[in-house]
């Protein structure tokens, strides 16, 4: 199975502290939007902080990559989580979406080869929460 | 009221990737992050029967809420009728909550006493497909006054993103070119396309 992230929601570990800060924070979340973006130091302080029991501050972007698999891997994963989506483009191609909280669920739930592609895809773009799930993950 | 799109999936590079699919079938693939300020905990109670969205709302369990008298939305109906009914309601709940509040009472407690009105604010994600049927429902003629002002702002900054996903985006009279509301019909499909109608070219 090849992965590729194609496409994914700007900012995302800042939209990840806005959504955890809206939740205890008197500020509203156009403020805390403007001030976590003009200081991204802040943002990553905050983030550094998840633990993740209302998983839901990791819902707030969409992450879609270009996978090449077969019927029975695609077949697969939508068994193993409802929270990927998938549209066929012809062939052995997808394009496959979800957000933060599906790719963290999915790989506290299984460890593939897939999983770890899944996983490493979001290196770049979501650093912090990488490294948040390789923690949880081993 | 205040509804801005922080940010959300761009359309462009998937369409590139994807070579073969229109912007309707990405629509599933795309999210779109609101903040949503100062609405009424009346109007969330709405928009979260929307289950396919993610919401972060601020906490009452966390976040005292202080002067309540200028933090409720009243509905334009109480403002016209004009006595102090809603006024006064209000103060008494705010005294009652600060009460229980000085007795140590856990503010998860003393919310019990809160009206409907008191304002909130929060995040909501929705995927493309999800968005488009909010709007369907949520600005049609027969939705309440509060959550289709939420969608009119919404539906703005929407389009101002995605002009050419959203300008086809409006009630469901708008989107399918009849109204589906069967005999609870407003009977003002026109007035209602032509308000949402932009050049789609």
């Amino acid at each position: 199975m090849r992965i590729e992230l194609v496409a994914y929601t700007p900012d995302v570990e800042v939209m990840v502290a806005v959504s955890m800060l809206t939740t205890t924070s008197g500020a509203q979340p156009c403020t805390l939007h403007e001030r976590l973006r003009a200081n991204p130091g802040r943002a990553e302080e905050v983030v550094g902080r998840l633990e993740v029991q209302h998983g839901n501050v990791l819902e707030h972007n969409r992450l879609v990559w270009l996978v090449e698999a077969t019927r029975d891997e695609v077949l697969n994963v939508m068994l193993d989580t409802r929270f990927l989506s998938f549209t066929g483009l012809g062939g052995d191609r997808w394009i496959m979406s979800g957000n933060l909280r599906a790719v963290a669920e999915y790989a506290e739930q299984r460890d593939t080869e897939f999983i770890r592609r899944l996983v490493d895809s979001i290196r770049d773009v979501a650093p912090n929460i990488h490294a948040f799930i390789r923690r949880r993950t081993g | 009221m205040k509804a801005k799109l922080l940010a959300h999936t761009p359309l462009a590079p998937l369409k590139e990737a994807s070579g073969v699919l229109d912007a309707k079938s990405l629509l599933p693939h795309l999210g779109y992050t609101f903040a949503v300020e100062r609405i009424s905990r009346a109007c969330s109670h709405q928009l979260v029967r929307h289950r396919g969205a993610s919401f972060s709302q601020q906490s009452q369990r966390y976040i005292t809420v202080k002067r309540l008298q200028e933090r409720v939305v009243t509905p334009p109906s109480v403002e016209k009728a004009g006595d102090d009914e809603f006024k006064k309601l209000v103060k008494e709940a705010s005294e009652s909550y600060q009460r229980l509040v000085d007795r140590s009472v856990p503010k998860e407690d003393a919310r019990f006493v809160l009206p409907n009105a008191v304002e909130t604010s929060l995040l909501v994600t929705m995927d493309g497909r999800s968005l488009l049927h909010f709007f369907g429902l949520r600005l049609c003629n027969r939705a309440q006054w509060e959550i289709r002002a939420l969608a009119d702002g919404m539906l703005e900054e929407a389009r101002k993103a995605e002009p050419k996903v959203f300008n086809a985006a409006g009630p469901y009279c708008y989107q399918l070119g009849h109204c589906p509301e069967g005999r609870f019909t407003c009977g003002r499909m026109r007035e209602a396309v032509d308000r949402y109608r932009v050049n789609q070219g």
